[in-house]
């Protein structure tokens, strides 16, 4: 059906309406993108100068009248026990979610490149976690950490730590690093299939003149390996940097920022002020501050990897 | 000998790595598996192994018939199915455009696209909402479809134009040259040529879109729009929990998304990674 309104087109316009052509020429790339930017304009940047604007109201989804406060909300901010231990828990959360996904990830690849029978069936499986429903996810371990039914607690009781059973989401000391480990769960798999498929693109060439050359294991890996998948891990650290920091559903879901705000962060506080006490206003004053620290956390990144690149 | 002996070394460590993973990432979706066909009774044994007359079918024949689960699961397909179609369409054509044309600023809308990941979605959901609200959508499936397409599309486009970057342009020139147009190139070389991409970028849109949680919480309002992953979560934060029926409703969540998985898997990677491999 494409195919012959397509061809219709150009018969017309191709005699008749040749300059009208020359000028839809120019202008195509343009028309092509058009419908992405006005999805994106209408339903992302609007939104996000809205958002900017409001945090500088006094806005309330229930109440009628809205005012301008200048920096009101800010300054509250400052004050909010909440909010600074949110933004405490969402930078150590990163932090370490991202640094061990890339530790395993890596550790993961590395096996996973060796040439071994079974190899190839373990790759097409072991993604499986990333493509499931965070909600299931996070019920699949909030399952397992239930007190005295769950798998995590019967293999505990088993082999002799009875003391250890609890509900593992409800301490406040284990259930940060509890969510920690769903990040894990999640996106390891997906970080070693993507550093693996960049192993492999490095030439076969380069480890066999290292090899001449006397390189041992340890060598190759440094100056081989790890130069070789640079540009994949830049791009993954990155983007799971701002995905991990914005990511509002494992902690909502797994434990709603408690028990006694131990797994607050940031978009789930966020979450909290806006729709279950209403204080939009307030709401968007703390999603500007996130978006404040990840715009210094981009721009330094493309300033270091810059730099790299030059050196 | 120190070879064979440093080759043994690495097969023992990399089994190790597997044999690892295997329990941490696999095991727990075999777990709810095998516990969704348990009665409650033996879950609450605290016994790994039930007895054979302790599984049954009865978690799943209750959430399918007597709760409203399956209409939420139509929903959740009719709005996943939507938002690959439209952001694929929008993607395709966009990313085509970016790949092959002389754009005007077409750096700065890159690098806009993909800096639209760094926006809170916890920020944008308010005045989505908002507008949503203003559009008279508020729970309704055209409304949520329009709300997940910007968790997808950047991403989309960004995977895409890495993947028809690949696709050499001499192709585009010799369709040029035997009288196609724009349009007919698009679907004569890059839709062919692009299919893996396309069929990787249309499965991410379907899954992402499945998985919401966040834009489903806001803009379903009621059982017209509510989907699984939002009755999932209900049921598993009721105030007694029926572990086994919450099992069943999980693992009939999963399928879809592990059935898709099996098909695009060879390419899952390729396509998600296009944008970072090329050089």
């Amino acid at each position: 059906m494409i195919k012959g309104w397509a061809i219709g087109l150009t018969a017309v316009a191709h005699p008749v309406f040749s300059h009208f052509n020359m000028k839809l020429r120019k202008q195509q790339g343009i028309m092509l993108i058009l419908p992405a930017i006005l999805v994106m304009g209408l339903f992302t940047v609007y939104p996000l100068l809205e958002g900017l604007r409001m945090a500088f109201t006094n806005k309330h989804l229930l109440k009628e009248g809205v005012r301008y406060v200048g920096l009101q909300n800010f300054i509250r901010l400052l004050s909010d026990e909440i909010f600074w231990v949110s933004l405490y828990h969402s930078v150590l959360l990163t932090a370490v979610v991202v640094f061990l996904q890339f530790v395993l990830g890596l550790i993961l690849a590395l096996a996973m490149n060796q040439k071994l029978p079974g190899m190839s069936l373990f790759k097409s499986i072991i993604m499986a976690s990333w493509v499931i429903p965070v909600a299931a996810t996070v019920i699949l371990f909030k399952f397992m950490a239930q007190p005295d039914i769950g798998l995590i607690n019967i293999v505990i009781k088993t082999i002799g730590f009875e003391n250890l059973n609890r509900y593992w989401l409800g301490d406040p000391n284990v259930a940060l690093p509890f969510i920690m480990l769903l990040h894990l769960w999640r996106n390891v798999p997906f970080y070693g299939v993507a550093f693996l498929a960049a192993m492999q693109a490095i030439p076969e060439s380069y480890y066999e003149a290292a090899e001449i050359d006397g390189a041992n294991t340890r060598h190759k890996f440094w100056h081989i390996t790890l130069p070789g998948i640079r540009n994949m891990v830049i791009v993954m650290v990155t983007i799971h940097v701002l995905w991990t920091f914005n990511n509002f559903d494992f902690v909502y879901l797994a434990t709603g920022g408690g028990p006694v705000n131990a797994t607050d962060v940031l978009p789930v506080y966020v979450y909290r002020q806006c729709w279950t006490s209403y204080t939009i206003g307030y709401g968007a004053s703390i999603g500007t501050v996130m978006l404040l620290l990840l715009m210094i956390y981009f721009i330094v990144f493309i300033k270091i990897s810059e730099r790299d690149k030059i050196a | 000998m120190s070879k064979v002996r440093r080759k043994l070394g690495v097969a023992i460590s990399a089994y190790t790595v597997v044999i690892v993973s295997m329990i941490f990432f696999i095991l727990p979706m075999v777990w709810i598996i095998y516990c969704s066909f348990r009665t409650q009774a033996s879950i609450f044994t605290g016994k790994v192994i039930s007895h054979l007359n302790e599984f049954t079918l009865e978690n799943y024949e209750t959430i399918l018939s007597v709760t409203d689960y399956p209409t939420y699961f139509f929903n959740s397909f009719k709005i996943a199915l939507s938002v690959s179609l439209l952001s694929l369409i929008c993607s395709i054509v966009g990313a085509y455009g970016l790949s092959r044309f002389r754009i005007k600023g077409k750096n700065a809308i890159i690098m806009g696209i993909f800096s639209t990941q760094m926006f809170p979605q916890v920020l944008l959901i308010i005045p989505m909402y908002l507008i949503v609200f203003s559009l008279q959508m508020l729970d309704s499936v055209i409304g949520v479809v329009l709300g997940q397409l910007i968790l997808v599309l950047p991403f989309s486009i960004w995977m895409l134009k890495g993947y028809f970057d690949n696709i050499p342009v001499a192709i585009d020139d010799s369709a040029r040259i035997d009288g196609c147009n724009v349009l007919q190139r698009l679907y004569y070389v890059i839709l062919p040529l692009g299919a893996p991409g396309i069929m990787v970028a249309g499965f991410f849109s379907f899954v992402v879109s499945w998985g919401d949680y966040l834009i489903v919480s806001i803009i379903s309002q009621s059982q017209r729009t509510a989907t699984a992953t939002l009755v999932i979560q209900r049921l598993s934060s009721a105030l007694l929990i029926r572990w086994g029926q919450v099992a069943a409703a999980a693992v009939l969540t999963i399928v879809p998304t592990i059935i898709l998985f099996s098909f695009v898997q060879k390419r899952l990677v390729e396509g998600l990674t296009a944008g970072a491999v090329k050089e």
